[in-house]
């Protein structure tokens, strides 16, 4: 019983995954291929993917840019008000590297890594929408397949 | 309004309409052909010239590395920007992405350097250092003096009447060698790249 349960789970958090994204300082150019995904083009919601402005109405949090020092600990806290099951994918270099921004004299901290414990990255100055897609669908699933089994 | 749901029922029962409600297929995700992913090798033996290197505007994106007996540039992901730069710049086509090669080879584009001297006459002491060290020079001229002056009108740069005149920037090959025995590095040398269309060397 409690395996058809799970199953069931399983089946629908594959086809329902509650995305939520923050911009930590990056130049706009990924948030824009992030807008690109919600447009009849490539049609977000076609895959079950559904983006929320709330982080607690969220699973999946898409991190972009290159963590500025006021986000430092918003960060964070942003990462706290998700609910479990969780995870975070950075999109683009700059939560990687920091790209263009980490120069001498920069006021930028990445990578992101180093604030939240981020799943997956999406590499790319910027990625495209297919790429961000790709990312979302094939680890989100993975991440909370029986997820109540695994916390205990 | 009982007609209305009477069409709805109707319009439900269809038995396309039930097959597309219940197997209807997203469309596969797929990137477009002109889509310009990372630089991959192509399988062209790499000279090491490192031009690719040199022309990329990111710290960190690309470096050419050993492999046993050949050289070979590797691009790191989360540094790439994906330009295109080092495809276009590469002689010898080691590198691919999207439709970048077949693009340039319709356009006849291509990318031509060449190197500026440029010497801050405040602080140069004309000591001649950098004529007498300069390999070109030594072709050019091989009775070159210690002190830097020279006869001889092809040499790229000569001590004359107690100054230092760049002549023949344009046989710089990019050494830098004048910039390491300059003893108050007042010599610099800037490598300039440009983008040509239809010009054949």
């Amino acid at each position: 019983m409690t395996g058809m349960l799970q199953k069931m789970k399983n089946a629908v958090r594959s086809r329902s995954i509650h995305v939520t994204y923050v911009d930590t300082g990056s130049c706009n150019g990924c948030d824009i291929e992030v807008l690109a995904c919600l447009s009849p083009r490539y049609d977000l919601e076609q895959y079950g993917i559904y983006v929320h402005n709330n982080p607690r109405e969220a699973d999946v949090l898409l991190v972009l840019g290159c963590c500025t020092p006021q986000w430092e600990d918003k960060l964070k806290g942003l990462w706290e008000k998700i609910p479990e099951p969780k995870v975070a994918i950075a999109i683009g270099n700059c939560p990687l590297s920091g790209c263009v921004f980490n120069r001498e004299g920069s006021y930028v901290n990445p990578p992101a890594s180093k604030h939240i414990p981020i799943a997956a990255s999406v590499p790319g100055c910027p990625p495209r929408p297919t790429e961000i897609i790709r990312a979302i669908l094939s680890l989100a699933p993975t991440v909370f397949k029986d997820y109540e089994e695994k916390r205990e | 309004m009982g007609l209305s749901i009477i069409w709805y029922l109707k319009e439900f029962c269809r038995g396309t309409w039930i097959k597309t409600f219940l197997f209807a297929k997203t469309a596969p995700l797929v990137d477009p052909p002109y889509f310009r992913g990372y630089p991959t090798l192509t399988g062209k033996e790499c000279t090491h010239c490192l031009s690719c290197m040199m022309i990329c505007p990111t710290p960190g994106a690309i470096e050419v590395l050993c492999e046993g007996e050949t050289w070979a540039p590797k691009i790191f992901e989360g540094h790439c920007i994906r330009c295109g730069l080092c495809i276009e710049a590469c002689p010898e086509d080691v590198l691919d992405a999207g439709r970048v090669l077949e693009t340039q080879a319709r356009d006849g584009t291509s990318l031509s350097v060449r190197y500026q001297v440029a010497v801050n006459p405040d602080t140069c002491v004309r000591c001649g250092n950098c004529v007498v060290a300069c390999p070109v020079n030594k072709e050019a001229d091989p009775q070159l003096s210690a002190t830097g002056t020279s006869a001889n009108d092809e040499v790229i740069m000569r001590i004359h009447r107690g100054n230092l005149w760049v002549f023949h920037d344009e046989k710089c090959t990019g050494c830098k060698t004048c910039e390491g025995v300059c003893p108050t590095g007042s010599i610099r040398i800037a490598r300039v790249a440009e983008g040509r269309q239809g010009a054949e060397e």
